[in-house]
Formats: structure tokens, sequence, C-alpha cells
């Protein structure tokens, strides 16, 4: 299929990427959308017809960040004229900024969710992925008595619809003293992700044939040696997919963070659509919320993209 | 091809031993599952026989099978039930054709490619709630895009009971295709050249080479694409649960949702969680015989 | 990030510690998210600079304001001091003992006539006449209706409306005026509609729009001290209610079918409908020119009569409760203490946030503060609620279920769904062991 040299081969090579195009075009379509709605005035998100040419403008994300409620009344003329700019910009949008006792803006969980998420799904996805990585290699290997049944017991932890187990989690979480920690959010991602890693890591180390690492005991190295210097980077692109996958799982988990979380630990996908005022759903920051979240996770995969695509190229030496 | 080390080769004795490596890896592992999901998966088998209420300080009491027969009873939950069933059939052949389709267009040299491939996957990167609400936005027949965009009038995507299930599907299906296109393309690019090569040099047709050659080889990394995606197509909550309310289109998830979490129906709604997971171990102990015949070619 | 070095300690120190270690002097409350919380919430700083206590509003998404409040009333979490809930909770609050029973607190207060009536008997007592009182109104809420003058004060609608139904084109009085001036304005290609009204499946929407007709014509959905059922919530009346409601969601925008308080608002601020159902506390962002461009023509009213004469509308609203898991149940009181106040009360309506406060309400300050006072001050003497035992969610999700296929699809005759509804609420009454007929 990748050989072709043919005249035939070329405009279909031609066809083939013009066809690549415009399924990514239509699959970009609805970000367009998150995208420019997070540009959007809040009217301009739901008109009737919907808008599409608009002056965008950076309100939603400066409201992103700081604490607000409705306007009951008209803004004192003297308050808005002293007004910094982004203060300004949500004066317009029909808000006031929350101030604290002392006068002081208060700003929005967004920031400190943010760090958080990251802390969480971070460690969470490096803990997946190193006990997938190993304990695929164990399966993959050796000779483990009642294999199958183990590998489809780690399979089975993630059939069960997740919202089952929230009640005895949380009963669990609080008898330990997990609930509301960054421990306890990562350790149970850990827990979502690991067979997921273990299962798509042993479908790759499965595929490195065994003779490389029996020629590197040959030349002296122990298996550990071997696992790290010839198994791991032959695996790359496996775990580069597991992290990237294990990462997104972890990155957006909705139900249990807001059910084991209360104040330290919160991550920012509870947070991100509870945007309602009074009577209107804030679109643009929802939309300014989501764009700045996805940014890491895309900027992840954008890095390994070249391991991604690297593919499985030692199969050639097949049994 | 289940290539194993042997055990009693002389340059397997340098170092820890196998044994020690092999339990170093794994009964971590295991344990730690059994600890974090077979816990909590006792506590709510527990439920299930009980008539508990985990909003009630009333004591449980043990009542046997009868949630297990009452659920099974239900219609409506077997309505759930085969809408699920049809809506897991829709959603992962989608993304199976999608996604596969994409991963052989993909399988080139294309310039940019990286850049191409990280933009295909933004879908899946986004939050599930994000995601339903946003279609929800995007599905609306008054102030909706895709209508507008497509001339389509005023088609009322989720609230009609006939379109419903689709129209989250759709969702699905742009959400989780590239989830399989990744690892298909992973699958492809293992495929060796030569392979090909002594293909074409014996003048085999397209369809030959794909069927005979590259699909058995894709099949292994395919499939666990497909069994991790049936599950959680099974699963499905989020984005159905924000996007519509219509009863045609109500997925098994939601049903339980609001038994556990809105009734508080925790004996009842722990017999049905079990039902799932014994229906979802089914279909994927199908898929797994499947799978190790793959690998067995 | 300031948090980021505190979090990680935080959560490396919880491991070992226990989760008890919330500082005294601090207070944290647990609501939804929505503006009325912001208020709360710059409210209750003034309290700190008073009396130097830290309070926090915690809040939540309203989707899942329930699971999570439940969740920590159920395995007695002391996560938060006091939550703001709804009058549904009351049942559950009070039976299941997550709720501190304030009966003491209201008689020393006098809070039985300092507070509207209809607030105290539905977000307080329970069970209903008992004189157990179990929490303090907070935000008054109920349902309303918004409608744009511009369109009801046209000369050229009003000669259209008066030649077509033989009466003048105004605010509705009753229920059939209502429909009539909502097909009257549904004008498809002019991609124009009656109204807005609550249909979705989901929490309390077509639930809540369905009560506001069903006790508007005289129906009800049960004595809910007796726990009938049968004949009463599928009573002629509460059948005419049900066939209207849905009459009437044919003259809504097409595909009206997963709308809430969102939908309807954002379609009056469209120009899409003429009139729109909400809650009272909805109603602000529709007298703001930055989020209506209707602003200044958008009027509101309350709940037409129905058929018989019978006033009734739909309740919302929540009161507040110390959590009996808490261990700051003496600060807690304090606070309710300075919350009673006239004066806390009459900051917290400058605020934006809706008094209960009985003198408030009725003084023609509050009625004339904004263009909704008024319907928000008729609607609070007339309103009824659903059913607020601790199984009232389930009672809620059966209605909701049954409603949506008749209102939304179509589906069978209001007759047959209320007949449904009526003998699923008493199979599931009589197995939560109530003596239901």
């Amino acid at each position: 299929m990748a050989v072709v040299s043919t005249r035939a081969g070329r405009l279909g090579n031609r066809l083939a990427i013009a066809a690549v195009i415009i399924i990514t075009l239509i699959f970009l379509s609805p970000i367009y959308w998150i995208t420019s709605t997070a540009f959007k005035p809040l009217l301009l998100s739901t008109t009737v017809p919907p808008t599409v040419v608009f002056e965008p403008q950076v309100t939603p994300f400066v409201k992103l960040f700081v604490k607000r409620a409705q306007l009951t009344g008209p803004v004192d003329q003297e308050i808005y004229d002293a007004a910094p700019w982004w203060e300004k910009l949500v004066l317009d949008g029909g808000e006031r900024l929350s101030r604290d006792g002392k006068g002081n803006v208060v700003y929005s969980a967004y920031p400190d969710r943010f760090v958080n998420s990251l802390i969480i799904a971070i460690t969470s996805t490096l803990l997946a992925v190193s006990m997938g990585t190993i304990t695929a290699y164990g399966f993959s290997r050796f000779r483990v008595k009642g294999e199958a049944d183990l590998l489809f017991f780690i399979l089975s932890t993630r059939m069960l619809p997740p919202i089952v187990v929230a009640i005895p989690m949380f009963l669990m979480y609080r008898a330990v003293g997990l609930n509301d920690t960054h421990i306890g959010l990562i350790i149970l991602y850990t827990a979502f992700n690991v067979s997921f890693a273990v299962w798509l890591m042993k479908g790759f180390i499965d595929e490195i044939p065994k003779e490389y690492e029996e020629a590197a005991l040959v030349d002296g190295y122990t298996r550990m040696q071997a696992f790290f210097k010839i198994v791991l980077p032959e695996a790359a692109t496996g775990i580069a997919a597991t992290a990237v996958f294990c990462f997104i799982t972890a990155w957006n988990e909705y139900a249990f963070a807001l059910i084991l979380t209360n104040r330290r630990a919160q991550t920012a996908p509870p947070f991100i659509p509870s945007q309602i005022g009074t009577g209107l759903q804030d679109w643009t920051v929802i939309a300014a919320g989501t764009v700045l979240f996805l940014l890491p996770v895309a900027i992840f995969t954008f890095l390994l993209r070249n391991h991604l695509l690297r593919g499985m190229s030692f199969g050639a030496i097949r049994k | 091809m289940m290539t194993r080390l042997d055990p009693k080769s002389r340059a397997a004795t340098r170092g820890w031993s196998d044994i020690t490596i092999r339990n170093l890896f794994i009964v971590p592992t295991v344990a730690f599952l059994i600890i974090f999901n077979v816990f909590p998966l006792l506590y709510s088998l527990g439920f299930s026989f009980t008539d508990f209420k985990a909003s009630s300080k009333d004591a449980a009491n043990f009542v046997g099978l009868k949630n297990y027969v009452d659920v099974l009873a239900d219609p409506v939950i077997w309505r759930s039930f085969a809408t699920t069933l049809w809506y897991v059939i829709v959603s992962v052949a989608g993304q199976f054709v999608v996604g596969f389709g994409l991963a052989l267009l993909l399988n080139r040299p294309i310039p940019g490619k990286g850049l191409l491939t990280t933009l295909l996957m933004l879908p899946m990167m986004l939050s599930p709630v994000v995601v339903g609400l946003f279609w929800k936005l995007i599905y609306d027949p008054s102030w909706g895009i895709l209508n507008y965009a497509l001339g389509l009038g005023k088609v009322a995507w989720l609230t009609d009971a006939n379109l419903a299930l689709y129209a989250v599907a759709i969702t699905d299906i742009w959400m989780w295709s590239p989830f399989v296109m990744l690892l298909s393309l992973a699958g492809l690019s293992a495929v060796p050249k030569h392979l090909y090569e002594a293909a074409s040099i014996d003048r085999a047709g397209k369809f030959y080479t794909f069927f005979r050659i590259t699909l058995p080889l894709v099949a292994p990394i395919l499939l666990i694409a497909i069994i991790f995606r049936t599950m959680e197509a099974f699963k499905t909550f989020d984005i159905a649960f924000v996007m519509t309310g219509q009863p045609a289109a109500e997925l098994i998830s939601s049903r339980l949702y609001k038994m556990a979490f809105q009734q508080w129906q925790t004996g009842p709604s722990s017999a049905l969680a079990y039902i799932i997971l014994i229906m979802v171990l089914c279909i994927t102990n199908i898929y797994v015989k499947y799978l190790n015949k793959a690998k067995e070619r | 990030m300031r948090n980021l070095t505190k979090g990680t300690l935080a959560g490396i120190g919880l491991l070992l510690a226990s989760s008890t270690s919330v500082l005294a002097q601090e207070l944290t409350i647990l609501w939804a998210e929505w503006d009325p919380a912001n208020y709360l919430q710059e409210l209750v700083n003034e309290y700190q600079a008073e009396s130097g206590v830290t309070v926090r509003v915690e809040t939540v998404p309203w989707p899942d304001f329930q699971t999570k409040a439940f969740t920590e009333f159920n395995a007695q979490g002391s996560a938060y001091d006091l939550v703001v809930g709804d009058s549904q909770w009351l049942g559950a609050g009070s039976t299941q003992g997550h709720y501190v029973e304030l009966t003491d607190f209201v008689a020393q207060h006098n809070l039985t006539t300092a507070m509207a009536p209809a607030t105290m008997k539905y977000y307080s007592e329970y069970p209903g006449g008992s004189g157990h009182y179990w929490a303090v109104p907070l935000e008054g809420d109920a349902l309303g209706w918004a409608y744009r003058k511009d369109l009801f004060e046209n000369p050229d609608e009003q000669a259209a409306f008066k030649a077509k139904y033989g009466y003048d084109l105004a605010v509705p009085e009753t229920w059939q005026q209502l429909l009539d001036i909502a097909e009257f304005f549904t004008r498809p290609d002019k991609n124009m509609y009656g109204a807005a009204i609550y249909t979705m499946n989901a929490g309390d929407a077509i639930v809540m729009g369905v009560e506001n007709s069903v006790f508007a014509y005289g129906g009800s959905f049960g004595d809910y001290a007796n726990y009938k059922v049968t004949g009463q919530l599928n009573s002629p009346a509460s059948v005419k209610a049900l066939e209207d409601y849905r009459k009437l969601f044919t003259y809504n925008p097409p595909g009206w079918g997963n709308a809430f308080f969102v939908e309807t608002n954002t379609a009056l601020a469209q120009g899409q409908v003429a009139m729109a159902m909400n809650y009272f506390a909805f109603f602000p962002s529709l007298i703001n020119e930055a989020t209506n461009p209707h602003a200044k023509n958008t009027g509101f009213f309350a709940n037409p009569k129905g058929p018989n004469g019978d006033d009734f509308a739909a309740l919302g609203g929540q009161g507040i409760s110390v959590v009996s898991y808490s261990q700051n149940k003496d600060e807690a009181m304090k606070f309710l203490e300075w919350f009673i106040k006239p004066e806390t009360q009459k900051r917290w309506a400058e605020l934006g946030g809706y008094t209960c406060d009985a003198k408030l309400l009725e003084s023609a300050e509050f009625r004339n503060a904004t263009p909704y006072n008024e319907a928000f001050y008729q609607t609070m003497f007339k309103v009824r609620d659903f059913w607020a035992l601790p199984e009232y969610a389930e009672l809620l999700t059966e209605a909701a279920d049954t409603f949506y296929p008749y209102v939304v699809d179509g589906q069978g005759t209001a007759q047959e769904t209320l007949d449904k509804l009526a003998a699923t609420w008493v199979d599931t009454l009589k197995s939560a062991g109530y003596a239901a007929e």
C-alpha cells in the first residue's frame, strides 16, 4: 500500500491526501465552533440564526479568571471610569466583579483547579504507563500460571460503569482519609487506566521479537538491562500512545472529581461547564475554559507525534 | 506469536532471576487492581442482594435475588438495554469505519503528518461533558450551527425520538474515531514492507493484498482498539446524559445513574450494574477469543 | 500558583491525617453554581468583616447538586457546615438526620411571622403541619412568566388579536388567554413562536412546568398528608391541565423538548418567543441589556388563573439548613442569627437575593425595586410544591419519564399518562412503606 511509484499510484496518493485534508477539516469544524465561541460576546453565542462573522473579543477569558455576579442595576459612572480595562469588559457584559471583605477582587477557582488537574493527570499517567509497561512485559515474556484469566481479570476492571462504585469508593476513601486529596485522585485514575495500559502495551511488546533480547543476553546484559536498553526503546510508540490515552482520560474525568473532592484537590472539569449566571448559560466562558484546558493535552500529543507515528517498524523479523 | 524467553538459559541467570522479575512486574499491579477495583466491586455486589438505600439510615435487609428479578422484569430497563445495544453497534461500527479508513489514508508519506494526526485527535482530548454541551448547542434547531450550515431547516436532532440516538452516536463517532485511527496506524506501519513487495511481484490484486496481508497483521491491535471502544460505548454516560432526555434514546448507564444517584435505589442499581457487567464480560470474551485467534495466525 | 505546594503538601498530609482538619472560625456553605450563590458570597463577606469568621460558599453545577449533597450526607460527611437545599430535601434531611432541627430557633426568633408564611411552610416545616422546622428560608423562588411588552402593546397586533379572539390583547389573566396569546404569536414562517416552557426530561424541569398548570387548574399531585394519589393526580382538572400544557408545547419553537431555565430565557432574549416560563431567580438577566437586547421591553406576570378561578403557581427556592455532621454547629447557628436580622435581609435583597422576609416582601420599596418583584410578591403568596418525602426524587424521575412522551412526543392521552403515573406512584409509595392509595 505504501509502496507506490506508478502514475495511478501517485494519483491515488494525491486523492488520499485530499481526502485526509477534507476529513480533518470536517473533524475540526466543531472545535472551530467552540474556539470561535470563546471570543464572542455572550449575546452572539446563541443568536437565531447563528452568528459566524463577528468582532472577536477577550472578555470570556477575563471572565474565566474572576468571580463575578450579575448586575442588578446600572453601573455607577464613576466606578466604571475608574475601572481597569479588563474590569470594564466584565461590566460591559452586565456583571460586576465579586470582592472580598477588604474590597480585593476575588479570582475564580480556575487557575488552582487547572494546576490540580496538571498534578493529578501527569502523576497518574506516569504511574499507569510504568505499571502497564512492566506488567505487560511480564505477561509477554514469562510463563504465568493462569495468564489468560489474569489478563481477562485486568480487563474486566474496566467493564463496569464507574459510577456504580462511586458510593463504595466514597465510603472507602472517607474511611482512609483519601477523599479530597491529590493522592486519592491520582490512585483512582491510575486504577482506571492501568488495565488499558497493560492490554495496549502487551499488544505492542508481543510484537517485539524476543531475539533482540536474547542477543543482548548473549552479549552479557542482565535481563533488567535488556529490558531497559532494548525493549523500552522498541516499545516507544506503544508507550507514547498509551501515555496520550491515559493522560486524556485522567485529564477529563468528571464524576469522581466532583464527588470525591471539596476544596483542596478539585480539578477543572467540573468547573468548566458550570457557568450559569441568573438565567443564561455563559457559553463563551465555557468555551474559553475548554480551549485553555485543551492546550496541555494538545501540546503533549504534538510533542509525542513522532513517537506515535513511528510505528512498529521492528516487525520485520517475524516468525 | 507468543514468544517466551527460556528461563533456564545461562544468560537469563545473571542479575535478578526471571521469577523475581516476573513477580516484581506483575504482582504489584494485580494487587493494586484487586484493592482498588475488587474491593468496591464486592461492596456493591453485597448491596445488590439487599434493599439498601444509601440515602436512608434504615439497616439493609437481605432480599436474595429480588433486585435481579425486579430489574429483569422492568420493561423500561429492557428498552434501555436494546437501545444501548443498537447504540454500541452503530457507534463502534462508525468509529471503526471512520478510524480505520483514516488510518489507511494516512498510511503513506504525507507532509505535515504529525500535525494532521494531532489535529485529528483533538476531539478525543475534550472532556465528555463539554463535548455533550457543545454538541447540544451545535444540534439546537433554533440557534445551532449544524442545521444552518447544512441548510437542513429545523431538524430536531436531540428531541426527535427517531433521531436522538443517532445524534448522540454521531458525536461519539466524532469523538472516538481518532482513537481507532491512531491504533490502526500503529498497526499498519508494522506491516513489513517486503510482504507488499512480494505481493506486488505476484501481481496480487489490491483486495487480495488488503484482506490477506494487511488485515490479518493489523487485526490484533485493531481488535484491542475495538474491545476498548465497545466497553466504553456500553458505558456511555456523560455525553448522552447531557445531550438528550429523550426516553427513546436512554442508554443503560443513564438509567443506572438515575436509579443510583437520583432515586438512591442502591440495592437495585447495584444489581443492574452486575447485569451490565455480565453482559459486557460475555461480549468482551467473544472479542478476546477472536483476538487470540488473530494472534495465532 | 500559590496553592500548588500547599495543595501537594495537603494531599500528602491528608493521607495520614483525618479529614476533620477544618479550621475553627471558618464555615462552608454548599449551594449550586449560579448568581444567587455569588450574591450570597458577597453577603457573607460582610459577615466576615463583622465577626471575623470566614464563610465560603462552595458551589457545584446544578445537575450534580443533589448527587453531591446527598453523597456527603449519606456518608455523614463534615465537609459542609450549612447547605442551601431544595425544598424537597426536607423529608430526607429531617427523617434521616442530615439536618439539625431548628424548631427552637424558629420559635425564639418568631420566624413563622417574620418570614412569608409560604416560605416557612415549604422551605422549613416537615412533615407539613407538624410544627417541626429544619431550615431558614433563604432564596424565595417560584415559577413566573416573562413577556415581550413591545409585542403586546403593538397597535397592529392588538387589533389583529381583538379581531381573532374578541377581547383585548393584554397580560393573560387565565390559562385560556395564555393559550390564545401563545397561538396568536406562533408564526413559524417568521421564526416567531408563542411561548417557551420547561420540557427537559432531567431534574425537575418538565415536572415543574406541568405543576404550574396542574395547580392553576385546581388539580393536584396528590394528598401529601395522606399519601393519596389516585383520583387526585388523575382528576379531571389535572387531566385538562396536562392536555393544555401539551397544547402550549405546540406553540413552542421546533424541537423544544430539551428546555429548562437556560433555554427559555435564551429564546426570549433572542426574540424567538413572545412569552417565557421561568423561575424568578433567573429573571435578572432579562432586565439586563447586556444579556437581553429586549430588556427594556420585557415585562413579567404571575402564573394566570385556571378555568375554575384557582390561582396557584409552582414553588422553587431554597432554605438554609445546618448539617448535623458539621463540627462547627455553634458557629453555624450564630451565622443564621445574623442572617435573619432585618438589616441583613435588606442587604441580601439589595445584592440580588430573593429575600423571604415578610415585611421586606410587602414593602413598596421592594415591590418596585425591579420590574419582576411585584409578580414575585404576588406569586409567593399562592405557591404550592411537589412531594417532599425522602423518596421525592423517585417520584420526580418517574413523573418526568411519564410526562415527557406525552408532552413532547404526543404519545397517548393525558388521561392515560396520569393514570399510568398514578399507578406507578402508588407502587413506589407502597414499597417505601407508606399507606398509599
